[in-house]
């Protein structure tokens, strides 16, 4: 199948895997109760609760509240968060960017870390730098995010002072435009060197905690992928070329190692998302993750929807990037089979 | 061509015809269980423009010999041990520019002149005024520098030999970017005094070494984008030639086809292309046909047989298949447990084998008056070769077994004229080898 055809055809499966993903998400929150709650104060009378219920539609039948909330999405209204104590739509841009520069800044550092130090491992397979790689990938993988999290908050926040929380520094955040609603990008725009260096400085602490256990995947999938290639065939046929050992390396192994390494950094895209919620707790991130959090607590259930259904979109987006990845890096590859 | 008797016993002087000898070669593998000696002193030598086969059973060392003429053995676990692989690489004729005279013999090639004595013949050459070149020993660079332009090999399995995700073009083309890159710039016109940044470019370009800012200026600068599209038409060009030499239809199709949309057959054309696109003199065929579909190995002999003669260059035959080896060798070696047991003319080797191993192996090929369900077979099995003792490999599995095959080794000495075999059947008071290490 034509690429373009594949792109085409997963798109319009979007929606409708979205309607599916909704409803269940819709069932399973009411379960939680009524989302009532957020609407309500304590010297409301129990008419007054009747009133709202009713004017929310909050009466009727489930099927029937469904269908008037995904009108209301429909219309680009995702229902009032009690949490931000305004609507869902008008809050949702800005964390939205918050938690995007957060992951793309923890994904680059995984997939670019964590493809290198594959590589570095896997060429030099049983020696000191592989077992260590080895070391720092099991710990990677193992140790909790949150606590890992918290250790570097501890050490480089708290005792050693070199890296802030938060996402920004007050007055140099108010001192530029931000069109985009990404700090680092909006820095860039605006031309300002000190804006960019402290939107950089107050990423480094939440992208390593969030990326360390992707690198740690990537990495070892990178190595063990990279250690089959160069025990095939062709990679001996690419040496009796006379090729040296760094094209072999490039243009031959590496090559085909990243096939099966590029799948496993599709799935840690969800991983990132699910780490967000934490990393940014921990370092008062101003994102999604948080706000899912406080949300989830108080029972604000228009956030919670909000959030399933924009991680669902994430996530087939990037399964999507990811088959066209697989299929740009090995032509044997039939998508659509 | 003149044809001088093999003489394996005095390693140093060895005749000018040979372009490569191997001698005393060993190669080891490090295992759990100690250290294996899958090559333990193989001496042969290959003749100028003659085709030798490499006969034995899986596991005698056969492929690993093979591999050492290009030191792509796997290192670690793999130790060359000792010996050595004496290679002569050649250049064209100058007396006829390649067409074949009375000069070189109507091959088109002679031995390339040693830069040491400059023809006269001293002790880096041996004493042949040929350049000699211990492949064991040389400098990775130099190996590079041989690997797929004086010695190509053709591998076993062409699906596993090709990289699934490079167009057959991208990696025929790697070939003459690596060997090539002169004379394609010279192709592309591109002036060999010239300097600056372009030139400079171009250069990396076209030989593999180009970086990141040369491919996106290749990209973006026009000037330079038109030059790079010569060179790059200039090897297309050669691809498309190196590939119609195998009598693959329709070249410039299949270079930007990818290995998966081949058959078996044309992909072992795609591979003897790229294994003889630079001419070389010598070419290590590794089970070339085992592969393929008995009805595609006939075309694809015939085929390495014509490039060869064409050519003039010489072929390593490896295969445990004796039929193809009587139709297409030479001369025939014939390897057991990591020992060259026998070696000599094909004629005599399958008409008048001597070694007790040889007659087996011959005997075990089965024909049409084989009795049904009867096969011939030798009994036992290949020796284990970790610290193996200093006795005849074969003993354990030989009918004829006395006294001095277990006591020491056997060593190749002659019973013809070009005709050598390791047996005490053969030379009761052959002269015995020191005791393995």
């Amino acid at each position: 199948m034509q690429l373009r055809d594949y792109i085409i055809r997963r798109l319009i499966a979007l929606p409708i895997l979205l309607l599916g993903v909704s409803i269940i998400v819709f069932s399973l929150t009411r379960i939680a109760g009524s989302p009532v709650g957020v609407y309500l104060s304590h010297e409301m009378s129990p008419e007054e609760v009747l009133q709202i219920e009713q004017r929310y539609n909050l009466d009727k039948p489930l099927p029937v509240q469904y269908a008037y909330w995904l009108r209301g999405v429909t219309q680009g209204d995702f229902g009032w968060s009690g949490v931000a104590s305004a609507p869902v739509a008008e809050v949702f841009p800005a964390k939205f960017a918050a938690t995007m520069e957060l992951s793309v800044a923890a994904a680059v550092v995984a997939v670019a870390l964590g493809l290198w130090l594959g590589t570095y491992a896997g060429v030099r397979r049983n020696k000191m730098p592989d077992h260590i790689t080895r070391i720092v990938a099991v710990s990677g993988a193992s140790l909790p995010l949150f606590w890992f999290g918290i250790v570097l908050l501890i050490v480089f926040w708290a005792n050693l002072g070199w890296f802030p929380v938060g996402r920004s520094t007050n007055d140099i955040w108010e001192s530029i435009a931000h069109p985009t609603g990404f700090y680092t990008l909006d820095a860039i725009l605006a031309g300002s060197w000190t804006a960019l260096m402290d939107a950089l400085w107050h990423l480094v602490l939440p992208s390593i905690t969030l990326g360390f256990g992707a690198v740690a995947i990537i990495a070892r999938m990178m190595r063990s992928s990279l250690i089959e290639e160069l025990q095939q065939d062709y990679v001996d046929a690419a040496r009796a070329k006379g090729l040296p050992e760094r094209l072999v390396l490039k243009r031959h192994a590496r090559r085909n190692a990243l096939v099966p390494t590029v799948t496993v950094i599709g799935l840690t895209i969800a991983f990132l998302m699910q780490g967000a919620i934490a990393a940014e707790i921990i370092f008062r991130w101003p994102g999604l993750g948080r706000w899912m959090a406080s949300a989830v607590v108080r029972g604000d259930q228009a956030t919670i929807m909000t959030y399933v259904l924009f991680t669902s979109v994430l996530f087939l987006v990037a399964n999507l990037v990811v088959d066209i990845i697989y299929a740009k890096l090995d032509p044997r590859v039939r998508l659509g089979d | 061509m003149s044809i001088s008797k093999t003489d394996t016993t005095g390693a140093q002087t060895v005749a000018p015809a040979t372009i490569a000898s191997v001698r005393g070669l060993k190669v080891h593998f490090r295992s759990k269980a100690g250290r294996v000696h899958a090559v333990d002193g193989v001496d042969f030598d290959v003749r100028d423009g003659e085709t030798l086969g490499l006969v034995g059973e899986t596991g005698c060392g056969k492929s690993v010999t093979g591999r050492a003429f290009l030191r792509l053995l796997p290192v670690p676990p793999g130790i060359l041990a000792g010996g050595s692989v004496m290679f002569r690489p050649q250049t064209s004729c100058g007396g006829c520019g390649g067409e074949g005279c009375a000069q070189c013999g109507g091959s088109g090639r002679r031995p390339t002149p040693c830069p040491t004595c400059r023809g006269q013949g001293c002790p880096d050459c041996q004493g042949t005024g040929a350049e000699t070149l211990d492949l064991l020993k040389v400098s990775d660079k130099q190996m590079r520098g041989i690997r797929g332009d004086r010695i190509a090999m053709i591998f076993q399995d062409p699906g596993k030999a090709l990289n699934p995700t490079l167009t057959i073009g991208e990696q025929l083309g790697e070939v003459f970017l690596q060997h090539r890159s002169v004379d394609l710039l010279e192709e592309a016109g591109i002036d060999s005094g010239e300097s600056g940044f372009q030139a400079g470019a171009l250069r990396r370009l076209a030989g593999q070494r180009d970086r990141r800012t040369d491919r996106m200026a290749a990209a973006l600068w026009p000037p330079l984008r038109r030059r790079a599209q010569s060179v790059r038409q200039a090897l297309d060009n050669r691809i498309a030639a190196a590939l119609g030499e195998t009598q693959i239809p329709n070249p410039r199709n299949i270079m930007r086809s990818y290995p998966h949309e081949l058959s078996g057959g044309m992909r072992q054309r795609v591979m003897i292309a790229q294994a003889l696109a630079c001419d070389p003199d010598l070419i290590i065929a590794d089970e070339p046909t085992t592969a393929l579909d008995v009805t595609v190995q006939a075309r694809i002999l015939d085929l390495i047989g014509q490039l060869q003669a064409k050519r003039g260059s010489s072929v390593i035959y490896i295969s445990h298949d004796l039929s193809v080896v009587r139709r297409i060798c030479d001369r025939v070696a014939v390897m057991y447990a990591g020992r060259v047991v026998e070696i000599g003319e094909t004629d005599q080797i399958f008409n008048d084998p001597r070694h007790p191993y040889t007659k087996g192996l011959l005997a075990a090929v089965p024909t049409t008056r084989t009795p049904r369900g009867k096969l011939a077979a030798i009994p036992g099995s290949v020796p284990e070769l970790v610290d193996p003792k200093p006795s005849c490999r074969f003993a354990d599995r030989c009918a004829q077994v006395h006294a001095a095959c277990t006591a020491s080794d056997p060593i190749l000495s002659a019973v013809n004229p070009g005709h050598d075999v390791a047996c005490f059947l053969e030379h009761p008071t052959s002269p015995k080898t020191e005791a393995a290490e």
